[in-house]
């Protein structure tokens, strides 16, 4: 039946979403910075994923931890010689300086990859079920998988592990946790470094499902930082339940309003949501 | 601004300008419309950003409003431009009032990224409605009056900037920096911080939506795209930052300076010109966060150090 | 603080320095364009920059273009857009005025040539170009622009031609269009022609441009069991359809087609296997019999590319290298290089080229039919054009049954 394949179809592009919101929110809670430059990190991290895929021949899937990793040290070291410089401005200057950094980041793969797209396409990309009479493409169902599994370390690390009370501790009070022996500039960088990570994972999937070139940045970094914002930053499951409320109302929406509505109802939920949820709006900068 | 040569000298600048279709090239006057209109856009988001310390990343909005108004009251209407303009503008403040009401209940991030969502928001709406021509756009008659087109850009930025000026004197512009500084602390000595948190984006709107129409007629073509481009509303924020906030001149400077470095890096090195740019916004953000003046300020009265000083104060 | 002012005022003076003319050579004929060298639309704005270089050094090698009794060389001069538009625009006006140029070529894409020929036309110079077949880029009226891209209304009548020779006869047929100005000619033509064709329209979807995911589309039309799925967007947003087409097990009983994408190497490189099967449309093929005063022929012409550059020529390339020979031809017949002398040589040109036979119609376009192509075993195949030129292979497999 047609709508319960477009309900399937939007959980399931929403699972992604979430993925990709993910490290956003993150790094936003911890170090109250808006990285602008999220889209190119995914963009990235599926470049990492492709090489290793095509020049080395890792299985995408088993390739997706060796391209976190490089994505992590990659985010801390960014933030460690670069953004760190800059922590205890204008939040504004934040936006514009992860803005610089995306034109960047952009300008390089172009130098470095070209303007060419790339596909990963192991064989089984195209691989899909039918159940109940709704057709579920594999890879996308992974990539669900994925994400819950993703959140699910994340929860883990800040509740459990001594270095996500420290992250904790550090995004709600930066002199308390210097005092109990955090430090903060390598704190930041590692959370940095995990955001990035995240993105990367997200990265590899996206070109598994769709195509990668060094422009496919802004427009994930748009639909990330919706997620988040929907989302909250403060806990990981929230987030990629946004991504799946915004999976499932763009789905929607495209049965019902046209699938030239999805952006529409993207930003105007965030919109609305901003302004209608007073607690969330009364927290100053 | 209170020493008469500095009046002086942005005057004969004025008129020096003023005079550039006359002598310059047909390059420098396109360069020139440009740079004026990002002027204003810069300088009207020092209105609610800089004096009000409400940091917007959404007035493209007003932007795409003003230009879609415009566009559609002379293609769909066939109205001439100086009954498109207004209408336009009226669209921008209408959109200010109205939207802008609930939005500006938000502080600091959530504002900005209200506004952000805004601008996304309702570019997404246009590009879906017929009568502005859904996502293909719109064409709008052509003019060969290129000198028209700048001194109206030029008109519009002494405008706005006389605005600023009057602000910067005025018990409204008191009231803005009393809401950027302490928003709390000023409700409560009796300032109806609503009315005039509202009032600075209607200012705001109104300017940056005239520059939208002008914009629009000058380069007879506007699509969702290019009208609500999201890329604005950093780059007139970065002209602000760079010229400094706050300030009557500073967003001015920044944007004619950033301008000027943008076209030639385009033009001279073509290419690299997108990575270049990127790399001066990282490092003026890293070296000079409180902008162009701050920067030439600190540099004189404490030599070369003061960049590090900067990093210094900034740094984790 | 009077120092910084100073610099501030002489910021202006330099540019208006900067922006005196080039010295202009006395025997050289300067082409300009603003093409997207860097930015999203890159990949194919390459096309055009390398096609030129190549049109304009092949000509000069054959003795350049003859005005009246004196051999004038061909220069070109380039500015890369960075696929933006707005700086497009600046860029033409900087050509036109600072560089003094002769004549203008195109940038790639619609909603470029449609902004760029609003200044070939203020400033009453002539502009062919080859990246841009939206109908609107021809509705105003405009005298200076030229176009070597076939009208995008037209873009599927071959394919509809076809269909009504294939048997099974296709019935039921499902559209899917971008919103952007070439998409939407594309699809207002399409319709029309499918009504009076007599084909039942089950499936009319619109999608933003940039999307990167259809399976709402694919599901949709999915549900309404198509004989054929016609479609028409950008070249990522074909190879995205494709690979969600696969993941989503959406199989039309007949064929799929695109408008973009199939002629050209690297989408079919990047699709791999899954490009199969796919039909398509070129308004060129690099066939032998398409011969050129320059180059020898169209075969010729793709093998000199791929030498030179490492990579296949498409469409793109043909028809960016007709607009340099437009000009070469246009201005040899006019016998001067006055822009209003040329420019009505250009309405009346009509010579054989490599792309095609290059005569423009009234509003300046080009008139060309679409041969329907298909790809099969990793090839590019032409199937129809007027009549059938190979067999199809169609009905088209379904995804899970393929090889």
């Amino acid at each position: 039946m047609l709508l319960a394949q477009i309900i399937v179809n939007g959980l399931l592009l929403g699972g992604l979403y979430g993925l990709m919101a993910l490290g956003m929110a993150l790094v936003w809670g911890v170090l109250n910075i808006v990285n602008l430059a999220h889209g190119a990190f995914i963009m990235l991290g599926g470049y990492a994923v492709y090489f290793l895929f095509s020049e080395l021949g890792i299985d995408p899937f088993l390739a997706l931890p060796l391209a976190m990793a490089a994505m992590f040290v990659f985010g801390y070291l960014l933030q460690l010689l670069v953004l760190n410089q800059i922590v205890r401005s204008a939040m504004l200057n934040t936006l514009l300086i992860t803005f610089g950094l995306d034109v960047v980041l952009t300008y390089l793969a172009q130098l470095l990859f070209t303007a060419d797209f790339r596909t990963i396409a192991p064989s089984y990309a195209g691989a899909n079920f039918t159940f109940l009479g709704v057709t579920v493409p594999g890879i996308r169902l992974a990539a669900f998988a994925v994400a819950w599994l993703l959140a699910g370390i994340m929860w883990l690390v800040l509740s459990r592990l001594p270095l996500g009370r420290a992250i904790r501790a550090t995004a709600q009070n930066l002199t308390a946790a210097r005092l109990y022996g955090v430090n903060p500039r390598q704190l930041y960088a590692v959370t940095f470094g995990i955001g990035a990570a995240l993105a990367g994972a997200s990265g590899g999937l996206y070109g598994m499902i769709g195509h990668l070139s060094p422009y496919i940045g802004v427009p994930l970094t748009a639909q990330s930082f919706v997620i988040a914002v929907i989302g909250g930053l403060d806990n990981p499951f929230s987030v990629i339940l946004a991504g799946l409320v915004i999976g499932m109302a763009e789905s929607l929406a495209a049965l019902y309003l046209g699938p030239t509505y999805a952006n529409v109802i993207s930003f105007g939920l965030l919109v609305v949501i901003l302004v209608l949820r007073p607690a969330r709006a009364l927290r100053s900068a | 601004m209170r020493r008469p040569w500095v009046i002086a000298f942005v005057a004969v600048t004025t008129v020096a300008i003023a005079l550039v279709p006359v002598f310059g090239s047909a390059v420098l006057i396109q360069y020139g419309i440009n740079a004026l209109i990002f002027a204003t856009l810069a300088q009207s988001w020092n209105i609610i950003g800089g004096y009000t310390g409400y940091a917007s990343f959404g007035n493209s909005v007003f932007f795409g409003l003003g230009a879609y108004g415009t566009a559609i009251a002379m293609t769909q209407f066939g109205l001439p431009f100086w009954a498109g303009l207004p209408l336009g503008a009226l669209l921008g403040v209408l959109c200010a009032l109205l939207l802008g009401l609930p939005v500006l209940r938000l502080r600091g991030h959530y504002f900005a990224i209200a506004t952000l969502g805004l601008s996304l928001a309702v570019a997404a709406i246009l590009s879906n409605l017929e009568i502005a021509g859904a996502n293909i756009g719109l064409i709008l008659p052509l003019t060969r009056a290129d000198g028209m087109f700048f001194e109206l850009a030029l008109a519009l930025l002494v405008a706005c900037v006389l605005c600023v000026w009057w602000i910067s004197r005025s018990r409204f512009g008191m009231g803005l920096i009393a809401i950027r500084e302490d928003e709390d602390a000023a409700a409560a000595m009796g300032i109806n911080t609503t009315l005039y948190k509202t009032a600075a984006l209607m200012l705001a709107a109104l300017f940056t939506s005239i520059a939208g129409g002008i914009y629009a007629y000058w380069i007879t073509f506007i699509d969702p795209a290019s009208a609500f481009d999201p890329t604005l509303n950093v780059r007139m924020v970065i002209m602000a930052m760079f010229g400094g906030p706050g300030t009557v001149l500073g967003p001015v400077a920044g944007a004619l300076v950033l301008s000027a470095v943008y076209e030639v890096l385009a033009n001279w090195i073509s290419t690299a010109a997108a990575l270049l740019f990127g790399l001066v916004i990282v490092l003026s953000v890293i070296f000079m966060p409180r902008g162009l003046f701050a920067l030439i300020g600190g540099i004189r009265r404490h030599g070369p150090g003061y960049l590090l000083q900067n990093v210094r104060q900034h740094r984790l | 603080m009077k120092r910084f002012f100073a610099m501030l005022a002489a910021l202006p003076i330099l540019l208006a320095a900067a922006s005196v003319a080039a010295i202009a050579d006395d025997d050289v004929i300067t082409l300009g364009a603003s093409v997207q060298s860097t930015g999203s639309q890159a990949n194919t704005g390459r096309y055009y920059v390398d096609a030129y270089k190549l049109a304009v050094d092949t000509i000069n090698a054959k003795g350049g273009v003859k005005v009246g009794d004196k051999a004038y060389k061909l220069a070109l001069k380039l500015y890369d857009n960075q696929s933006d538009v707005g700086l497009s625009v600046r860029q033409y006006v900087r050509l036109i005025t600072a560089d003094k140029v002769n004549f203008l070529l195109g940038p790639f894409a619609s909603n470029y040539a449609l902004d760029d020929s609003s200044v070939a036309e203020k400033y009453q110079i002539p502009m062919v170009q080859g990246g841009g077949a939206s109908g609107q880029i021809y509705a105003r009226g405009y005298k200076y622009i030229f176009g070597t891209l076939p009208p995008a209304g037209d873009y599927y009548a071959s394919t509809i031609e076809m269909m009504g020779k294939l048997d099974p006869k296709p019935v039921r047929v499902a559209l899917v269009a971008a919103d952007d100005s070439f998409d939407v000619s594309v699809a207002k033509g399409t319709r029309a022609q499918l009504k009076s064709a007599g084909y039942e329209l089950v499936a009319d979807e619109k999608y933003a441009e940039n999307n990167a995911d259809f399976s709402s589309i694919l599901s949709i039309i999915k549900s309404k069991a198509p004989d054929v799925i016609l479609w028409s967007g950008h070249e990522t947003e074909a190879l995205n359809f494709i690979r969600q087409m696969k993941s989503l097990d959406v199989n039309p009983k007949g064929f799929y087609a695109f408008t973009v994408g199939v002629p050209t190497a690297d989408f079919r490189k990047a699709l791999g296997k899954d490009a199969n099967y796919a039909f398509g449309m070129s308004s060129w093929l690099p066939e032998p019999q398409l011969a050129d005063p320059w180059f020898g022929n169209a075969a010729d012409f793709a093998k000199l590319y791929q030498e030179k550059y490492g990579y296949e020529p498409d469409y793109h390339a043909a028809s960016a290298v007709a607009d340099v020979e437009t000009f070469a031809v246009a201005i040899a017949n006019a016998g001067s290089l006055d822009p209003q002398k040329v420019r009505d040589a250009i309405a009346a040109v009509s010579f054989d080229s490599l792309y095609a036979h290059i005569k423009y119609g009234e509003n300046g376009q080009i008139v060309l039919p679409q041969v329907v192509i298909q790809i099969q075993e990793d090839k590019v195949v032409p199937i129809y054009a007027a009549d059938f030129l190979n067999k199809p292979e169609y009905p088209v497999p379904a995804w899970g049954a393929r090889k």
